[in-house]
């Protein structure tokens, strides 16, 4: 028995020697090239809207021809390029002002911007640029140019540096050079091209390629991803349903929205949040000229150049100096006296003028009256409302103190002001007085004032003595 | 020769860890600059814990190398009953119990200053009169600071997000709690890491420096992330601490309270 228990051992042991060796060294090779690759960008296209390619249900045929499909993806490409080369195209009469829209840190004309970013913006720009390129201006500093590493996402960036450094020979290096680097770097400013990039990183995989709202992870996420293609937006600083300026949007990238997927972006630069500005715009109006192309379509059966620059100039317009439909303060925020928060209270809860109770309920609580009905199929109680782009939604929850648009009371006063674009929640601006407004945001306020859920369980829950729960309120 | 190979390999794992350690300073793999007043205290606790793991490691793994070499020469199929060695078994029980109750007595000096309520800060900010109140929530982090009235809960409270600025070279004490589910609030340049649990208020002090090449912007900034897997959105809580000179802080704080009560940052550009 022990002779064969020893042989069995010595043949096991003569296999794992001969296929140790193949193994070890298959094994060396392939992780060689394995920790070679790079990571590969799929490459992403524009498409059109689903609104634009759908079909009859009962033909089957689509009802935009796909020969118009072709007309208007093919007209979208000159207007508004590639999601790896984005640009406007510049109308005749952009051309003859000097007018740029593609670069909004120059003035118009000279040499040749939109004038959109001021002065005193730029330097807070540069202010930023020179803490995001700190270890670069360090090696600057120090000569060391090959050091000088740029993230992925400046594609631009790193084109122009590169040739700075292939032009330049490396003993004629002087001064000179170490100044134009710095303000290179200093001065940068992401173009089109810089923010595709960077918005594939971070935000395609919610908002997707074209901006429609429906990236991968959209599926998981209630509320979805907005889809900018309508123009819609619903937390600006603005009345009569306009278009989001560039601070409004501006806005929402530094702060997120609170409650929802959408994150704030604060620990990216200043420069790079403008161009995703930018870029957010620049998918916006691509998508309101698609549907005014449809649009054509349908009223004229036929599209014509003339009509893909009319198209294009009407919807720019409408982007366009959307200043004036600030709703400004003109004095300070009144101080919440007890009297106003008690007419505020009577505003929210009459049914003639504010209102609110309907939706908000009486509590506040999200759960008015008209905010829900009963599916007559099912029985079941289902949201009343739906919002612009055809899904469910139902009015907030008011004691959580979760304000998506900001919780400071200009915020509130806009919402109510305005109404929240694309959502059933009305405007007040028109019926009642500024003073009136000023009532309910305060009364608004109180809702939710000392009610942080959490903070009532720590009372309860907190141990003997208040060691937990130090006296905050 | 296969012997040979696999022992080779048995050893190359404890030399490659310590050789990685030994270089994880020049290689930029070790601790990020200490900018909190007891930063070098936690360094410290982490040393001691450090070197007599390091000092047993090495040990333990020379004592196996050695054993492979020694008792693995031949086979012999009789085994060999042994009854142990009580007196060996006695010490390397009483020798780790004596170390551990070292550690736990040396450390409890520090543990008491940084998270004992009695020991917090009595200053300028205080458990009763906390800088802020820092919110932590499924995936965002909010800062809320007292208005001119001084405390916490009213309407005029000031909020800002992602961002805690505090004034530097003081002792800040501020609230940390959480709406939803647990996270953790972790400034790896202070040494501070704190679990936010729902239902709690929990008081945390720190008192931070500037980066010595900041000193003149006067200012520096610090990344502040959730240190508890917190749900999908984890990776998005990342935040800032800025740290200011005291009177730019309360230049930003009266900036806060402007932007606050008027139009706001938007409106001008
Ligand atoms: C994790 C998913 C997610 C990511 C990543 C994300 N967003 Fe969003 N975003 C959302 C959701 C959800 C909303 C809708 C919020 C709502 O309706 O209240 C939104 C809304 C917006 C809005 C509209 C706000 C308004 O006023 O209507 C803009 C603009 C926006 N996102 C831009 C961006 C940009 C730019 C990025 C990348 C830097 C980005 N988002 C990344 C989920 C995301
Ligand atoms: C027709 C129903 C309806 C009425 C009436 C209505 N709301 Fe709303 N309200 C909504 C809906 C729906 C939302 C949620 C919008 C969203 O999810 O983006 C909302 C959201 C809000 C918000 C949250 C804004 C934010 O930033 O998160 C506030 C505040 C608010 N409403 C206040 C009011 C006040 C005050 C009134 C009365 C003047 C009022 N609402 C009347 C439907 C309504
Ligand atoms: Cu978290």
């Amino acid at each position: 028995m022990p002779s064969d228990n020893r042989r069995r051992r010595a043949l096991l042991a003569q296999r794992a020697r001969t296929a140790f060796f193949p193994v070890a060294i298959a094994s060396l090779c392939l992780t060689q090239p394995a920790c070679q690759l790079e990571p590969q960008t799929p490459e992403v296209h524009y498409s059109l809207s689903a609104d634009t390619t759908a079909v009859d249900p009962q033909t089957k045929e689509p009802l935009v021809p796909r020969a118009v499909q072709d007309q208007i993806l093919g007209s979208l490409e000159m207007l508004f390029g590639t999601p790896a080369y984005p640009s406007f195209l510049r109308t005749q009469a952009w051309i003859d002002d000097g007018y740029d829209p593609n670069y909004p840190q120059y003035p118009v004309e000279d040499p040749g911007g939109s004038g959109e970013i001021s002065d005193a913006l730029m330097e807070e720009i540069q202010a930023d640029n020179a803490q995001r390129f700190r270890t670069q201006l360090a090696h600057v500093e120090a000569g060391r140019y090959e050091a000088v590493e740029l993230p992925s996402t400046m594609p631009d960036l790193i084109r122009e540096w590169s040739s700075m450094l292939q032009e330049t020979p490396v003993e004629k290096r002087t001064g000179e050079f170490q100044a134009g680097a710095r303000e290179l770097l200093s001065n940068w400013y992401p173009s089109l091209r810089d923010s595709s990039e960077l918005y594939r990183q971070q935000c395609l995989h919610c908002h997707g390629t074209n901006g429609g709202g429906d990236g991968p992870t959209s599926r998981f996420l209630n509320p979805l991803p907005r889809d900018y293609r309508k123009g819609v937006f619903k937390f600006t600083a603005l009345k009569d349903k306009a278009r989001p300026r560039r601070q409004d949007l501006f806005r929402i990238l530094d702060e997120g929205v609170t409650g929802t997927a959408m994150p704030s972006f604060r620990r990216f630069s200043k420069a790079e949040l403008h161009g995703l500005t930018d870029y957010v715009r620049l998918l916006g109006i691509r998508g309101m000229v698609e549907s005014d192309l449809v649009v054509t379509y349908q009223n004229e059966s036929a599209i014509s150049v003339d009509y893909v620059t009319e198209a294009y100039e009407r919807t720019w317009k409408r982007w366009k100096d959307q200043d004036d439909k600030l709703i400004a303060l003109e004095e300070a925020v009144p101080a919440p006296t007890p009297e106003l928060i008690a007419r505020g209270r009577e505003l929210f809860l009459d049914a003639k003028t504010g209102n609110c109770a309907s939706c908000h309920g009486e509590q506040g609580l999200g759960n008015g009256p008209s905010a829900f009905t009963l599916d007559p199929d099912t029985g079941e109680k289902v949201s009343a409302y739906k919002d612009d782009w055809g899904h469910p939604i139902v009015p907030r929850n008011l004691t959580y103190g979760l304000f998506r648009g900001g919780r400071r009371p200009v915020d509130i006063y806009r919402r109510i002001h305005a109404g929240i674009n694309g959502t059933p929640m009305p405007a007040l601006g028109g019926v009642l007085p500024a003073k009136d407004i000023w009532a309910i945001v305060h009364y608004v306020g109180t809702l939710s004032e000392n009610a942080h859920p959490t903070a009532q369980a720590a009372v309860s829950h907190a141990p003997s003595k208040s060691d937990s729960e130090p006296k905050a309120h | 020769m296969m012997r040979l190979i696999l022992f080779l390999l048995l050893i190359a794992v404890p030399i490659l860890g310590c050789w990685t350690f030994v270089r994880a300073e020049e290689l930029g793999a070790w601790f990020p600059g200490n900018f909190s007043t007891y930063g070098p205290d936690i360094d410290a606790l982490f040393s001691l814990i450090m070197w007599p793991i390091a000092i047993t490691f090495v040990g333990t793994e020379v004592v196996l190398a050695w054993f492979c070499l020694r008792y693995s020469a031949k086979r012999t199929d009789k085994s060999v009953y042994t009854h142990g060695n009580h007196k060996l078994e006695m010490i390397w029980t009483a020798v780790p119990a004596l170390v551990l109750l070292g550690i736990a007595f040396s450390q409890m000096e520090t543990f008491g200053k940084i998270k004992f309520q009695k020991n917090f800060p009595k200053g300028e900010y205080s458990i009763e009169k906390p800088i802020a109140e820092v919110w932590a929530s499924q995936f965002d982090w909010r800062m809320r600071y007292p208005g001119k009235d001084g405390t916490l809960g009213n309407v005029d409270d000031l909020e800002n997000s992602f961002e805690f600025a505090v004034p530097a070279d003081t002792d800040v004490v501020f609230l940390l709690r959480s709406r939803d589910v647990i996270h953790s609030f972790f400034v790896p340049e202070f040494r501070l890491k704190q679990d936010a649990l729902p239902g709690h208020t929990i008081p945390v002090w720190f008192n931070a420096k500037l980066r010595p090449e900041d000193e003149q912007r006067g200012e520096s900034t610090f990344d502040l992330v959730c240190a508890e897997l917190c749900g999908w959105g984890h990776y998005k809580m990342a935040g800032r601490v800025r740290v200011m000179r005291k009177d730019k802080y309360q230049a930003w704080l009266s900036d806060l309270e402007k932007d606050w009560f008027t139009n706001g940052k938007e409106s001008a550009q």
